[in-house]
């Protein structure tokens, strides 16, 4: 480190320049810290007061202590079945996603042309979700849609697959799927490609088979990134909700709806910002301990730097 | 679909060797079993059967990951009667190539570009100058508060987006003293309906901080100090010498979030319902609803989303290598 000034035959004008160095890393820092005011701490309590409340935002906030909270777990007729929707939408996603992209960076990792590959799977990566949800939106769409059409070339009569409760929520777990594959291939893949290529061979030598390989060398090295995708995944997918919005808008009969989008229709379309703030603190504190049970699992298991 | 690759790939094996014990049990690693003894000659076959495998589940992957992409270009070439075929028609007989000239008089396409461009850039400048001034303070200084600051910055990271929208909301509409609002934030629009709006809320990114932050704490300490020596001023320490040995990354952090920043919907869309005028892409493509010729309007929306979608995608694909390395070392942001 810099050596003291003490002893040092330093002139006034270098010694306020020292000086500096107390205060230079709050000015770098101001910029952030008023950020942080004003869009993190205003924000945070401001909305936990709010949940306490009934606010039209036409009218002035009038303090109804725990109402909304006991409107939400007692009386309102969706929030249970939204909650149960954005438990399902979240590990659907996230199981079905995981698998795949597992296999998918399991067969790309040793191959050749795997930079192209993986290019075509990153291309949802870069494409707006209003965009990805429209074009499944077409191919989705029970008579005219590409995959039942193709569906009926193998003479199968294929779903209404967004118009049906049955199938709604299947089908936009499969789009997120579908989109978010390329960074979990991406992850995937620096991991895979951490792994040891003479294990494998010593295990091909030995006369293991793909599986086994798969099994006995990949998963269990593959571990911490694996827990990573997940649970990250998991989370992700608990707060996700601009896809639904676009796609279905939560239907058809709520099919779909998840905690994030009703909280945003009973905000912005109902105009309760009050009840609004509670559902979205309720799922807030839910993801919360998930996340907090999530860290020290981590810790445990020596994933660093998460 | 690992169901249809493995099995396959084990029975091509079995098939090869002579039948084991082991069949049917396959869960000890490395057995003593014959096919240990099988010799390592030449391309082995099974192998080439797996190989083939591979390449067969990626390149059905591709094909999934292409198609729609594909039936949107398509799509909006076909005429009327093609898009309603049964069986589908799968290359037009003659491509409306029209459309894409079209699409750009029914909607204001060009003011949707004009406005994610602007909103982008604008996010991207902030968050570039605020992450590199955070995150050098935070690795390069020590000083009272970092750890505690920096403890924050990672928690931030974990609070959900849906949390801020309705305080956002209401901080962005009762600003003081904007858009006709008071003192107290009363009366007016305040920033809803500005640029302002949509960029402010967007100004720190948490993670592009630890990001940065992770990046300089391998600078020399030596480099600084020289400057020091010199009677360089903290502020041109950063601007002219940790700014240049960090361009990587500033470049990596530069495009991810112009490229969250170009495809973000929610925040815009809340905001600029009621302001055409400042509708970036996304949002546009959303409220542009039934606002077309219904016989035609399945292939102008198509034409919509690729004029709007594709060109940014090959900017995007053409600097993947740029961040994507960044992505990796720090983890994908949640």
């Amino acid at each position: 480190m810099w050596p003291a000034a003490v002893g040092n035959p330093i002139s006034p004008t270098k010694r306020h320049r020292l000086d500096q160095r107390h205060w230079a890393p709050y000015a770098f820092l101001a910029p952030a810290g008023l950020f942080a005011m004003i869009f993190f701490f205003v924000p945070v309590l401001f909305s936990l007061y709010l949940t306490f409340t009934d606010w039209n935002p036409l009218s002035s906030p009038r303090w109804i202590g725990l109402k909304n909270y006991k409107y939400i777990f007692t009386l309102d007729p969706y929030f249970y079945q939204t909650l149960t929707n954005t438990f399902v939408f979240a590990f659907g996603s996230v199981l079905l996603g995981t698998a795949i992209s597992l296999l998918l960076s399991f067969a790309v990792t040793r191959i050749k042309g795997k930079a192209l590959w993986r290019t075509l799977y990153w291309l949802p990566m870069v494409t707006n979700v209003v965009a990805i949800s429209y074009m499944w939106t077409y191919l989705l769409d029970a008579v005219y849609g590409l995959v039942n059409q193709g569906l009926a070339l193998l003479g199968i009569a294929g779903p209404d697959w967004l118009s049906s409760p049955s199938t709604a929520m299947l089908s936009v777990i499969i789009v997120s799927v579908w989109a978010g594959l390329g960074g979990n291939i991406l992850i995937f893949s620096a991991g895979l490609e951490g792994i040891d290529e003479s294990l494998y061979e010593a295990a091909r030598v030995d006369g293991a088979s793909v599986w086994q390989e798969f099994r006995h060398i990949t998963i269990p090295l593959l571990r911490p990134t694996l827990l990573f995708v997940l649970v990250t995944g998991f989370i992700g997918g608990l707060s996700n909700f601009a896809l639904i919005m676009v796609m279905t808008g939560g239907g058809p009969m709520q099919a779909t709806n998840v905690v994030a989008n009703y909280m945003y229709q009973v905000a912005f379309q109902n105009l309760r910002m009050g009840r609004a703030s509670a559902m979205a603190y309720v799922l807030f504190v839910i993801i919360m301990i998930i996340t907090l049970v999530q860290l020290r699992v981590f810790k445990r298991g020596g994933v660093e730097s998460y | 679909m690992s169901k249809t690759v493995y099995p396959r790939s084990t029975s091509e094996q079995r098939s090869m060797g002579p039948s084991s014990p082991r069949e049917g049990s396959t869960r000890t690693l490395m057995p003593r079993s014959p096919q240990a003894l099988r010799p390592a000659t030449g391309p082995n076959v099974w192998q080439v059967g797996l190989d083939g495998g591979k390449y067969f589940i990626i390149a059905l992957g591709a094909l999934t990951m292409v198609i729609p992409f594909l039936d949107m270009f398509v799509g909006a070439l076909k005429t009327p009667a093609e898009l309603l075929a049964r069986p589908p028609v799968w290359i037009p007989h003659h491509p409306q190539w029209n459309v894409f000239r079209e699409i750009w008089y029914m909607v204001p396409m060009a003011r949707w570009y004009m406005n994610s461009f602007i909103v982008s850039t604008s996010v991207t400048v902030l968050v570039v100058i605020t992450s590199s001034l955070a995150g050098f303070a935070l690795a390069k200084y020590s000083f009272r508060g970092k750890e505690w600051f920096f403890r924050f910055v990672l928690a931030a990271q974990m609070f959900p987006t849906f949390l801020f929208l309705i305080p956002n909301y209401l901080i962005i509409a009762h600003w003081p003293a904007v858009g006709g609002n008071d003192w107290l934030g009363r009366g007016g629009n305040g920033l809803l309906g500005t640029y302002v709006g949509l960029v402010l809320p967007f100004a720190v990114n948490w993670w592009g901080i630890f990001m940065m932050r992770q990046f300089m704490l391998g600078l020399p300490d030596e480099l600084m100090d020289a400057a020091r020596m010199d009677g360089c001023s903290e502020w041109r320490i950063y601007w002219q010498i940790v700014l240049p040995l960090v361009k990587p990354a500033l470049a990596t952090l530069a495009i991810f979030i112009f490229l969250s920043a170009w495809n973000e919907f929610i925040w815009t869309m809340t905001v600029t319902r009621a302001a055409p005028d400042l509708q970036t892409i996304p949002v546009g493509l959303q409220l542009m609803r039934d606002t077309f010729d219904p016989t035609r309007n399945a292939a102008l929306r198509r034409a919509a989303l690729a004029v709007s979608t594709l060109p940014v995608m090959a900017l995007f694909l053409s600097l993947q290598r740029y961040y994507v390395r960044g992505l990796v070392m720090t983890g994908l942001k949640g």
